[in-house]
């Protein structure tokens, strides 16, 4: 890190205590306590982290998390398309309200999303006593899992797609129109092309809460080794079993994809704001 | 606004508006989605909790361990949220109103936090203050606590809800600009005078916004804090821990009522930040309609 | 009444120079325009008085005294921002009476006191009637009088505008420049403004410095710089220029089959020059002789008082611009495509 103290001469005061106290406390907080989590791993021979971090039941829990991350990030990514241009183009009764409610995967706890989603679809629920008898089994089964990764990375497609919907100018479709195009071929010329990097974005930002997400996970997944069992749990389960080197090396593991998608996350924003001509 | 001036438009425009069916079909099929995933898993969070009738929802509340859980989920977001604010508004003063080298790498650093596994958040203050972690034998000695009990509850809380206030002040600032802030110095104002005056009415509606957003996440942890609580009941049980305990001992009533608690604090967060956005918009709307003059 | 000197001032921006080696003096109770094209310079100069920025080497003194390690808060200086950084979320009345709120409590004035000289100063730019309204609630030009107000109310001894007419349109933008010159004329207070509009400066200011490249062109009055600029930059910055290429020799400067007298170049030996004539410069006439070149009238816009020309010379692409008065255009009955013979009556010569 390469932090330059002197910032060009300027009027405006505390400059230095505030970037001082927010390298203080972004060491104390997030730096020191990751760094520990590699330092710990470092301890391993090779051979030992390898052997850990390759193990069936953990190789298991990384197809399921990914998997089941990566098909609700999918379904997120249609339907979220979907909810931000209903809620951006049409006037309907309660829009505001249900546009208010998007958010809310954000502001439940994840625990109590996860008795709910499990109470719902449940065999014995309201929805998992509808989908039982078609033999779909939803709760404590890795489907399950993927219903409340869904749910978890709902409002990131909408909350990025929104914004750029509403920024679309009007003009430019109406130009498709008179240039002679339908109105699909103007959606798959003229709009998907504006919001694309936006709805990637939104799904990465999905993809990568719902790798690491736990708490909605562990009520409706059934928890069982080798077939609904994440990566988290795992770590916890480690955990719980004393072996802080298994649980470490998993999470480094866990660490390292989450960062490199952290970096493509951030090329993809970059990429966004300079479609939408925000940079300069 | 910006959505209500495009709406018009397209409702104006009848070249690039969809047919009516096929409006109602797409309405239709986005609600759909929201009930299936949104709507009704939170229908059934309260109807799971009044099952047995409003007695023994209530009766859930009165139970020591529940309050005492109620007890340590507040203590732990009234350290952490304060604690992440003045981060926030330090790290947005610095990145907003000065260039420096290595800005865009502490901006992602700022970020990092969104990305770790809540279980890796928890994971790493036990490597550390653990029993078999750096400073265990040393905290074990002088007798003091941090894993299993209130402190590391409140690192785990802070850790998870750490970018939040930055976040949301960094933009913010950096499009205000620092004319305001060097016309107050010009004028006279000390560093005090120009922050309380200038800079702090005008991002209060933005600092708001991301202290109802930390306040939700640090209420609502249950990962993080999972790992570094010991589950202790009556003593370092947050209430999302409280909920798992009861769901698991199939007290599905109790476990919802105290759901249903955290999820009517969701539901009041949602409403604050939606009054919030409708106060920013309101403090810009002067502002748009001047340009024109 | 405050002096300004400037010496030697430079400031780099990584390895763009922004001011190369500024030297000025700015005599007590002047209105002077710094102008200049954007990225000049003009406004890292201005925000150097004010201690906004500092100078990389160089020094500013205010009366004699050296103030260039002086904050800002201590130079007595009243800024006017571009953009007016009007404080959004206070009153009019608020804005005028934070300078005078934030002082120590020793020097603060009276609450009746304060009371009183905002309401002054807003009835001095003739706003007293909207001492309740909020910033975004004004109009450009309101809020450029409000700005003005704020800067004046802690008696500032110098006062610093940027662009200060710059995000108006054009009609509020010729009102406020005559109330600016009359409320200078009124308190007479050291005023340095910054533009890039050379028709702002020219009318507005006292003194006008000419700026390009982090440099000085010229520093003189507005009559000054536009009769008698230094600089080829000077000529074409300020109003039009035609421009021909030509050859200085022993006192005369050659253009095409036109010799002109240059005084003051009577030892050039043969040196390709530029010679700079103004439209205005240039006379028509039916007649030829050894003082005229032949042209083409292509094209004629006779709107307003002033008939403005387009001719072509011979078969250079180059068109020449000329301006005559409406009398005499009617007295010469000029019509597209006839050929006329131009006269300069006053050219100037860069030797290149």
């Amino acid at each position: 890190m390469n932090l330059n103290l002197q910032p060009k001469h300027t009027v405006l005061p505390g400059f230095t205590p505030a970037l001082g106290f927010t390298i203080f406390y972004l060491s104390l907080i997030v730096l020191i306590p990751l760094s520990a989590a590699f330092l710990k791993t470092s301890l391993l021979t090779w051979d030992a982290f390898w052997a850990t971090v390759t193990a069936p039941r953990v190789m298991a829990s990384y197809r399921l998390s990914f998997g089941a991350a990566f098909i609700g990030a999918a379904i997120n990514a249609v339907f979220g398309l979907l909810v931000a241009w209903v809620l951006v183009r049409y006037k309907f009764p309660g829009k505001r309200i249900i546009d208010a409610l998007v958010d809310l995967p954000f502001a439940l706890p994840t625990a109590v999303a996860g008795i709910a989603l499990t109470a719902v679809y449940a065999p014995n629920g309201w929805l998992g006593s509808i989908l039982e008898p078609h033999g779909i089994k939803v709760a404590f089964t890795p489907l399950g899992v993927v219903v409340a990764l869904t749910f978890i990375g709902l409002p990131f497609v909408v909350r990025t797609v929104q914004p750029v919907l509403e920024d679309l100018e009007a003009e430019a479709e109406e130009a498709a129109v008179s240039l002679g195009a339908n109105r699909w071929q103007t959606f798959t010329k003229i709009i998907f092309p504006a919001i694309a990097p936006a709805l990637l974005t939104g799904f990465s930002l999905a993809f990568a809460r719902a790798i690491g997400e736990y708490g909605s996970v562990i009520f409706i997944a059934g928890n069982m080794p080798m077939i609904s069992e994440i990566t988290p749990l795992l770590i916890i389960t480690k955990l719980e079993q004393y072996d802080y080197a298994g649980a470490t090396a998993i999470a480094v593991v866990m660490l390292v994809i989450s960062f490199v998608l952290l970096l493509i996350i951030n090329g993809l924003q970059w990429w966004n704001a300079k479609r939408n001509g925000s940079i300069k | 606004m910006s959505t209500k001036s495009y709406q018009n438009k397209i409702a104006n425009s009848r070249a690039i508006a969809e047919p009516v069916w096929i409006r109602w079909l797409l309405i239709g099929g986005a609600l759909a989605y929201l009930g299936l995933f949104l709507f009704v898993p939170l229908a059934a969070v309260f109807t799971e909790a009044l099952r047995k009738g409003f007695e023994t929802y209530l009766s859930a509340f009165s139970e020591p361990d529940a309050l005492s859980a109620i007890q340590l989920t507040f203590i732990a977001a009234l350290v952490s949220v304060p604690l992440n604010l003045v981060f926030g508004v330090s790290a947005a003063w610095a990145i907003a109103k000065f260039n420096f080298r290595g800005k865009s790498i502490l901006i992602t650093l700022i970020d990092l936090p969104f990305a770790v596994s809540p279980v890796i958040a928890g994971l790493i203050y036990v490597l550390i203050f653990g029993l078999q972690g750096w400073f265990g034998h040393w905290l074990s000695d002088h007798d003091i606590k941090i894993i299993f009990a209130l402190p590391g509850i409140v690192l785990a809380t802070i850790f998870v809800t750490f970018p939040f206030v930055a976040r949301e002040l960094i933009p913010l600032m950096q499009a205000q600009g620092k004319d305001e802030e060097e016309a107050a110095i010009v004028l006279g104002a000390s560093a005090w005078q120009m922050f309380y005056r200038v800079t702090l009415p005008n991002i209060k509606w933005g600092l708001l916004y991301g202290v109802i957003l930390s306040n939700a996440r640090a209420m609502g942890e249950f990962g993080a804090v999972s790992v570094v609580s010991g589950h202790v009941r009556g003593l370092t049980n947050t209430l999302p821990l409280h909920v798992e305990i009861l769901y698991n001992e199939y007290n599905y009533v109790a476990a919802f009522a105290c759901a249903s608690l955290l999820a009517f604090l969701a539901l009041v967060t949602l409403a604050l930040k939606t009054l919030v956005e409708w106060k920013t918009a309101q403090a810009q709307q002067p502002e748009l309609s001047q340009e024109s003059t | 009444m405050m002096s300004i000197h400037i010496n030697n001032v430079r400031k780099n921006f990584g390895n763009f120079s922004a001011l190369n080696d500024i030297s000025l003096e700015i005599p007590p109770g002047e209105l002077v325009a710094l102008l200049g094209p954007s990225g000049c310079g003009k406004t890292t100069l201005l925000r150097i008085i004010a201690g906004l920025e500092s100078p990389d080497s160089g020094s500013i003194s205010f009366n004699g005294e050296d103030a260039t390690q002086r904050h800002v808060k201590e130079r007595q200086v009243g800024f006017v921002f571009q953009h007016y950084a009007l404080f959004r979320h206070m009153t009019v009345f608020e804005n005028v009476a934070f300078g005078l709120r934030v002082r120590p409590k020793a020097t603060r004035p009276s609450d009746a006191e304060i009371d009183r000289r905002v309401h002054e100063l807003l009835d001095l730019v003739q706003l007293d009637w909207l001492g309740d309204r909020f910033p975004p609630q004004l109009s450009g030009g309101q809020r450029q009088r409000i700005a003005l107000a704020r800067a004046l109310a802690v008696e500032p001894k110098v006062l610093l505008l940027d662009e200060p007419f710059g995000a108006l349109d054009a009609k509020v933008r010729k009102e406020l420049r005559r109330w600016l010159r009359r409320l200078h004329d009124e308190l007479h207070i050291t005023s340095v403004f910054v533009t890039h509009d050379q028709e702002e400066a020219l009318e507005v200011a006292d003194r006008v410095v000419v700026m390009d490249k982090g440099k000085i062109e010229q520093i003189g009055t507005p009559g000054d710089v536009y009769d008698n600029p230094a600089t080829p930059f000077v000529y074409q910055f300020l109003g039009n220029v035609n421009l021909f290429h030509s050859r200085v020799h022993a006192g005369f400067a050659r253009i095409g089959e036109l010799e002109v007298g240059v005084p003051g170049h009577a030892d050039t030996q043969d040196t390709p020059a530029l010679a700079y004539i103004r439209p205005h410069d240039i006379d028509i006439q039916r007649q030829g002789n050894k003082d005229t070149l032949k042209v083409k009238v292509s094209d004629i816009h006779a709107i307003g008082p002033i008939v403005r020309l387009e001719l072509e010379q011979g078969d250079s692409s180059e068109i020449i611009e000329a301006e005559l008065t409406r009398e005499r255009f009617g007295e010469l009955n000029l019509v597209r495509g006839e050929e006329v013979f131009i006269r300069p009556r006053k050219l100037r010569v860069f030797l290149q």
